[in-house]
């Protein structure tokens, strides 16, 4: 079967620097699949060059089957992008851009009409179509954006960091959308750094300094990546206990990976944690400090992530 | 080329023009009026220029020359000096702006048909005025000749004509006697029609600082289409102003239009189509909106003061400077605007700078188009 998307090896060489070092995936069709890093990781680079606005040094990448390379002319009118930058015009109206990028997209003045109703409902902004855009809130804006870039139907649309800055209502509203887009057997292919965002994924891959590190299922990912347990405590002082976890973590009396607040509660990342569980309670209770309630969670992605990010 | 993808361009492009009234009136409105301003700023008449004369030669035919001399409203004589000294000294404290010295052989030399020797001096740190002067002096003093030795010549057998192989006049700026109007406004068209070529630089360089022209090359618009769609709204707004012009010039300061409006018209276009091309270079190239602003006074307002024969004459250029331009359409253009509105020449004549204009037009869009990072690594 082919994919939606496919990466092989992709590479890019800025000088001495390589952004993206031998990028491999395949994105299925009909599915959300997130692409994670931190800032400067590169998601942006791979974007482009899937998009065939920058060459790859080395690699190839394919969208419905067809290189990218050869047949981006072919690939531009069945794909949808949003840019990491806002990327409609402000000095315009709503309806001014969502016109100009139907008929940049070589729509008809019917097939525009159709869409256009359909964009402007989707958005939320019936009745607001004479309003600049300028004047929209955050969230407004980037329905609008997501509404331009998916008028002229594309079967794949990227969308590199579209909730970046928005609030977490409207952040949630977006991935509606995007749910939306996938019911109608739309590929969405989407960057974040939001951590929440990727266990709404199908599937993802986690990229740090231009290599992936984590790829799959969320669940896939939790299990093949985690090789540690998660320890929640609620200790009775949890300044006071971070600090003596923390040190028993630097003199490697125990093996323990990470320590981190979670709220009043604190996290302690542990291989074989039934083993250890006994002596970090016993470590707490030498410093006057009572553990409290203490259970093996479930880690969530957000663990696995910056543990295997430190782990590298 | 799909003509929808083109449209869909200038469209967008007329809409941030008339988005909002001031952004509307300073783009369509910007070259005509800078060309008034420039206009009454440029052609101001120099008149009442003080002069001194030393006359070393006493006679009655020097004393009827400096009276001549200093007839008009053009020169006036400040002093009768009767040493060097005194003509540094009132140069110095700024109270002449040149001086004339007559040599004592003065009316021998000009009765035996030797030539005229005289001397002056100008001001250096006023170059206009003291051009002003020698170009005054020499043209009162042929005048002088013509009629002091009419008679002499006739007696000796010689035409009037033999004597005056040479016109003297030095061509200034601002020299009332030749129109300056009338020459310098038909040639500034030319600069002030780098305006909508600012423009166009402009645009592109704002889609590039905020984010939009990634989201553009993602479309499937090509790089021709978005550069000529681009070009078209400001075309549009470069002809308004051919328009408007040459209106001005006819109502407003009473100059001659004496060739085709239409050819006139029809070679604007021609013209704000290579114009634009520069425009669009810059924009291809240059990432800001304050870097293409800069780039754009060097490339475009910059050579068109200084080097397209506007103010001065390509000919006293040094060869390299003349090379250059060649390469500029306001040169060509300054040919063509100046033989429309004051001969009234046709295309018969102006066919060859047309053509270059329109070559150079397509070089610079291919050059854009080649250069323009489709791919924006």
């Amino acid at each position: 079967m082919t994919f939606a998307l496919s990466a092989r090896d992709l590479t890019k060489q800025f000088g001495d620097f390589t952004a993206v070092d031998g990028v491999q995936f395949d994105v299925h069709h009909g599915e959300i699949f997130g692409f994670l890093g931190p800032n400067g990781s590169g998601k942006t680079t791979t974007i482009r060059m899937m998009l065939g606005l920058l060459q790859p040094s080395a690699g190839e990448a394919e969208i419905l089957g067809m290189p990218v390379r050869e047949h981006i002319g072919e690939i531009r009118p069945r794909v949808g992008y949003m840019s990491q930058r806002f990327s409609l015009y402000n000095d315009l109206t709503v309806i001014q851009n969502l016109e100009f990028y139907g008929k940049a997209y070589g729509l008809t003045n019917t097939e525009l009409k159709a869409s256009l109703a359909k964009a402007l409902e989707m958005s939320g902004l019936t009745g607001r179509e004479n309003a600049l855009t300028r004047d929209l809130s955050g969230g407004w804006r980037q329905r609008l954006a997501l509404s331009a870039a998916i008028l002229h139907r594309p079967e794949v649309i990227f969308l590199d960091e579209p909730t970046a800055g928005v609030d977490p209502v409207s952040r949630r509203e977006f991935w509606d959308l995007l749910y939306q887009l996938v019911s109608e057997n739309i590929t969405v292919f989407v960057t974040t750094h939001y951590m929440d965002e990727a266990e709404h994924c199908h599937r993802l891959a986690f990229i740090q300094r231009g290599k992936i590190i984590a790829y799959g299922s969320p669940e896939e990912i939790k299990t093949d990546m985690m090789k540690a347990q998660v320890l929640e405590i609620e200790p009775s002082d949890a300044v006071r206990a971070m600090k003596v976890l923390r040190a028993l973590k630097n003199e490697a009396k125990l093996p323990i990976q990470e320590v981190e607040y979670y709220g009043a509660l604190v996290h302690v990342v542990a291989p074989n944690m039934k083993k250890h569980k006994k002596a970090i309670a016993a470590g707490l209770r030498k410093a006057n400090i009572d553990p409290g309630q203490m259970s093996i969670i479930e880690p969530t992605l957000e663990d696995v992530f910056i543990a295997s990010m430190k782990a590298k | 080329m799909s003509f929808r993808h083109l449209w869909a361009v200038t469209r967008k492009e007329i809409q941030h023009i008339l988005r909002d009234r001031a952004t509307l009136i300073l783009v369509l409105l910007t070259p005509t009026a800078m060309l008034l301003i420039f206009a009454y700023s440029l052609t101001v008449e120099l008149q009442h220029i003080p002069i001194a004369v030393l006359d070393y030669d006493r006679g009655a035919t020097s004393r009827d020359f400096v009276q001549q001399i200093t007839a008009g409203d053009d020169l006036d004589l400040y002093a009768q000096v009767a040493s060097e000294d005194e003509i540094e000294d009132l140069l110095m404290r700024g109270e002449i702006k040149a001086a004339l010295i007559i040599h004592p052989d003065f009316s021998r030399d000009l009765l035996a048909l030797r030539g005229m020797p005289l001397q002056i001096i100008i001001d250096g740190t006023e170059p206009e005025s003291g051009g002003f002067a020698v170009d005054h002096i020499s043209w009162r003093a042929e005048k002088f000749i013509n009629t002091a030795l009419s008679d002499q010549l006739q007696t000796m057998g010689l035409a009037l004509d033999t004597l005056q192989p040479l016109d003297l006049r030095v061509r200034t700026w601002f020299n009332p006697s030749l129109k300056p109007r009338n020459d310098v406004i038909p040639g500034m068209i030319s600069i002030m029609l780098g305006f909508p070529a600012l423009s166009v630089a402009l645009t592109l360089a704002h889609e590039r600082e905020h984010g939009t022209m990634e989201q553009l090359m993602a479309t499937p618009i090509t790089r021709t289409e978005l550069l000529l769609g681009k070009m078209l709204p400001y075309i549009f707004v470069g002809l308004v102003n051919v328009v408007l012009i040459p209106l001005f010039a006819i109502a407003w300061f009473h100059i001659s239009f004496n060739g085709s409006f239409l050819l006139f018209f029809a070679l604007s276009a021609v013209f704000l189509f290579s114009i634009l091309g520069v425009g669009i270079v810059i924009g291809v190239f240059i990432r800001t909106q304050a870097a293409a602003l800069a780039l754009s006074f060097l490339v475009i307002f910059f050579p068109g003061f200084f080097m397209t024969g506007i103010f001065f004459p390509i000919s006293s250029m040094p060869e390299l400077v003349r090379m250059e331009s060649l390469f500029l359409p306001g040169t060509h253009y300054a040919i063509i605007t100046r033989g429309v509105f004051l001969p009234g020449v046709g295309l018969d004549i102006l066919w060859p700078y047309t053509v270059m204009m329109f070559g150079l037009g397509v070089v610079f869009v291919g050059i854009a188009a080649l250069f323009f990072r489709k791919k924006l690594g």
